[in-house]
């Protein structure tokens, strides 16, 4: 049984997202802009690693992250092209951006050498917000992607042509 | 000479391998260090940044205008006896979905930004919810939710 649904009064449907026949943990859920593919943290062999699952709820690991864990705060765009979330390299917590389309990651040091909490990327990825600790309070601090990533948008936002319309 | 020339290079292609590099948006930045002592949880859309924002000891959703680089009122949702845990924002900035903590109890609300009206979202079975992310049209939600002594994630559909 991969997914148990139930109605939720007028509120809405709700399925549960994990695979219960594995009887895994599932955490720090994450949505695509399109609502569908949704990045959750996961143990996997005991380590906290990032898992995608589809709209048709079939969960999938992700190759290029197999190390680095633990993994957190996963974070997609739009179309679920860019998956940013931190890993561990050394003592470090780092932060990376995957592009899904080509298998390429980008480091994303902070400067200063400051450890990164927890992230959000834009749905277009063209921003990325970050929590930092710094003198003792938590911060958010927002990167410029632009010139590194091209956008993710919404299927049609990138359109310069109106569409057709159908005659009655 | 071959090696000062190899010196005089050396940072150039050092520079070019990089490639292109994120870079800090510090107007944006400075702005928000200020009149806050901490924050915490962001979440981006386009052109929205939402946090939990601590001013006076207390902590509260904050909903900042990129375009405008300002804080927008968000009436009804902060409320004196909610502590907010987690949120999240459709792409619009028109919903929100919040977990807090109220009367002792954990729950997780839509907040509807264009009728200020705030929902409580029920979980079935009941749990504890911790994390919460909506999509871009804010229709769908996926939250964490602690069950029996492990974490479960729903996935919600919204009207």
């Amino acid at each position: 049984m991969l997914l148990a649904a139930s109605l939720l009064g007028c509120t809405g449907r709700v399925e549960r997202a994990g695979d219960a026949w594995l009887n895994r943990s599932q955490q720090d859920p994450a949505l695509s802009g399109d609502g569908r593919l949704l990045a959750m943290i996961s143990e996997l062999r005991g380590r906290p690693t990032v898992l995608l699952r589809n709209e048709n709820g079939s969960i999938q690991p992700v190759p290029q992250l197999r190390r680095h864990q633990p993994h957190s705060s996963p974070s997609l765009s739009w179309n679920g092209r860019y998956l940013a979330l931190i890993t561990q390299r050394g003592q470090r917590r780092l932060a990376i951006v995957l592009d899904r389309l080509n298998g390429r990651l980008h480091p994303l040091p902070l400067p200063g050498g400051r450890d990164p909490i927890r992230l959000s990327l834009a749905p277009d990825a063209r921003k990325l917000a970050l929590q930092v600790a710094d003198q003792g309070q938590w911060r958010v601090e927002v990167l410029d992607l632009s010139e590194m990533l091209e956008p993710d948008r919404a299927a049609g936002a990138a359109l310069t042509t109106p569409a057709i319309e159908e005659s009655p | 000479m071959r090696h000062l020339f190899a010196l005089m290079v050396l940072p150039f292609a050092i520079q070019g391998c990089a490639g292109p590099r994120p870079k800090p948006i510090p107007e944006l930045n400075g702005l928000l260090r200020q009149s806050v002592s901490g924050r915490r949880e962001p979440v981006l859309s386009q052109r929205w940044l939402v946090s939990l924002s601590q001013r006076g000891g207390r902590e509260r959703v904050e909903l900042i205008d990129l375009n405008s680089r300002r804080p927008v009122p968000l009436p009804g949702l902060n409320r004196a006896d909610a502590l907010p845990i987690s949120v999240s924002l459709s792409a619009d900035g028109e919903r929100l979905a919040v977990v807090q903590q109220r009367e002792e109890r954990t729950e997780l609300v839509l907040y509807r930004r264009n009728v200020g009206t705030l929902q409580r979202l029920p979980l079935e079975p009941p749990g504890v919810p911790r994390a919460v992310s909506l999509n871009g049209n804010g229709r769908r939600l996926a939250v964490q939710v602690s069950r029996g002594g492990r974490w479960d994630i729903d996935l919600i559909r919204l009207p």
